[in-house]
């Protein structure tokens, strides 16, 4: 199963994909692949894991390979699953990969969707899958994010992070398929903020989360999620999850 | 000079020695059942031994030849088997050395990699960067606890070798010794790589200039490359006439 963590910038997408990644670590789920594709690279922070090496350098060794010249499709493939296994961090049964910021310019399309394959021959191995995209429709829209199972969409309170959600929705359809796609609404401050939004919207809401003072002081002092508490907060996303049929 | 006739003198020689000194041994396969396939994820919290990490030594090496020599079946040890180490990183060396009838090279080349490299054991995890000759393993906590031996990775990388067409013999061995022991063999390692992509460049490239390849010194040793180069132009022109 693998779920992209997808919507507007700033509407808490690291922090609900960190905490959604400690709920399936913590119910003993298997083994749980995190990747953080945002090449702004909160993910990391949230999870204190710090990546020896982003999929990014691995795009560049990659690109150095071919450059050598004599490497067939074969030797590609299976250098990746090497450079793959020495991105990944590890923490107990978990598994964190971060795209790192790309610092060089050109098309590296060919390379991409090796990346994208290697990734997802990765994460078949993993018992559940979590990424954490980029905000907006471009990993969409480039189908980055085609092997995804289900779009865990989120929004804030506010119109515009509602209507990127949808967007993002509508786009996943068109470009990638049937999956399955809900709505988490992230710090709302009580019901009667939520119920307009369920009103109002196409998607299926799978369940709002509460500003949470546990959540905050994990965010300003930068300790891991993977340590957080019970707390509102990990209560909500957590039940998002079951809602979606996403904990195994 | 054959494809890899100088690697494989030094490898062999290298063994010999080992073996003289008390060092090296084979693994007998006698009585045990072929383990288990499947495509295996260990992660760090599951491993009960990791061979060739990239932080320490690590070798992977492929050579074959049409001249007698290999002692088909053997699998030879240098150093402790999973069961016989407290260490939970050590470093790793595998050679594979295969003799049979190649008539075309660079499709040998992709079966004998492709036979050993998509070689899957149950809860033992192998990855490998050609370019760099370097494989890194895991063996599961599961699977170290049901007795995994690389006698059952030699065995089944046997298996495989020889169910090919063009194989006659294959023979394995693991060093597991020491840094040491495993870097004493990357200079016959190189020198095979550079045999290899030689080798793959003379099928991939349609034009190139020999004087000014950086694998001329390479051909200028081994004779079985210039003939290869010959027979490969010949069949061009050949192809070119018609």
């Amino acid at each position: 199963m693998i779920i992209a963590v997808c919507g507007k910038g700033g509407v808490g997408k690291t922090t609900i994909s960190a905490v959604a990644a400690q709920a399936l670590h913590d119910r003993g789920n298997g083994k749980v692949l995190v990747v953080d594709a945002d090449p702004a690279g909160g993910l990391s922070t949230a999870l204190g894991l710090t990546p020896k090496k982003t999929l990014n350098d691995v795009r560049k060794e990659i690109i150095e390979e071919i450059k050598v010249g004599g490497r067939d499709e074969k030797d590609l493939s299976i250098s990746l699953d090497y450079l793959l296994a020495e991105a990944l961090t590890e923490h107990d049964n978990l598994g964190f990969l971060a795209i790192g910021r790309p610092e060089d310019v050109g098309c590296y399309c060919r390379v991409n969707v090796i990346l994208r394959d290697a990734i997802e021959g990765l994460a078949e191995r993993f018992d559940s899958t979590i990424i954490d995209a980029e905000a907006g429709i471009e990993q969409i829209n480039r189908k980055v994010m085609s092997p995804v199972d289900y779009i865990l969409l989120v929004a804030d309170t506010s119109a515009k992070a509602l209507n990127v959600a949808e967007t993002i929705r509508d786009v996943a359809h068109q470009m990638i398929g049937g999956e399955g796609a809900g709505l988490v609404i992230n710090r709302a401050r009580e019901q009667a903020e939520v119920e307009p939004i369920k009103n109002e919207t196409r998607l299926e809401v799978l369940g709002w989360v509460p500003e949470d003072d546990t959540v905050r002081r994990f965010d300003g002092r930068g300790e891991s999620f993977l340590q957080l508490p019970e707390c509102p907060a990990r209560g909500a996303i957590t039940g998002a999850l079951k809602k979606a049929g996403l904990e195994i | 000079m054959a494809l890899f006739e100088e690697q494989l003198n030094e490898i062999m020689q290298q063994a010999d020695a080992w073996r003289a000194d008390g060092l090296a041994r084979e693994l007998s396969f006698e009585g045990r059942e072929p383990w288990p396939e499947g495509p295996s994820l260990v992660l760090e919290e599951d491993t009960a031994l990791e061979l060739g990490n990239p932080a320490v030594a690590s070798l992977s090496v492929l050579l074959w030849s049409e001249e007698d020599g290999v002692e088909d079946g053997r699998i030879t040890l240098v150093g402790p088997d999973v069961a016989e180490t407290t260490e939970t990183s050590i470093p790793f060396a595998q050679v594979v050395v295969v003799s049979g009838r190649f008539e075309n090279e660079y499709e040998s080349y992709r079966d004998i990699r492709d036979a050993v490299y998509d070689t899957r054991l149950e809860g033992f995890s192998t990855r490998t960067m050609p370019s760099k000759q370097s494989l890194w393993c895991r063996v599961s906590s599961d699977a170290a606890g049901r007795g995994f031996s690389l006698a059952d990775l030699g065995a089944s990388l046997i298996e495989a070798l020889k169910e090919l067409d063009e194989v006659e013999a294959a023979e394995v061995m693991f060093i597991t010794s020491s840094a040491e022991h495993v870097k004493s063999l990357t200079p016959a390692a190189r020198g095979a790589q550079r045999v290899v992509d030689a080798l793959m460049m003379m099928y991939q490239e349609d034009n190139y200039d020999c004087e000014t390849c950086e694998y001329q010194d390479v051909c200028d040793t081994v004779m079985d490359l210039k003939k290869i180069r010959q027979r490969l132009d010949e069949m061009k022109r050949g192809s070119g006439a018609r």
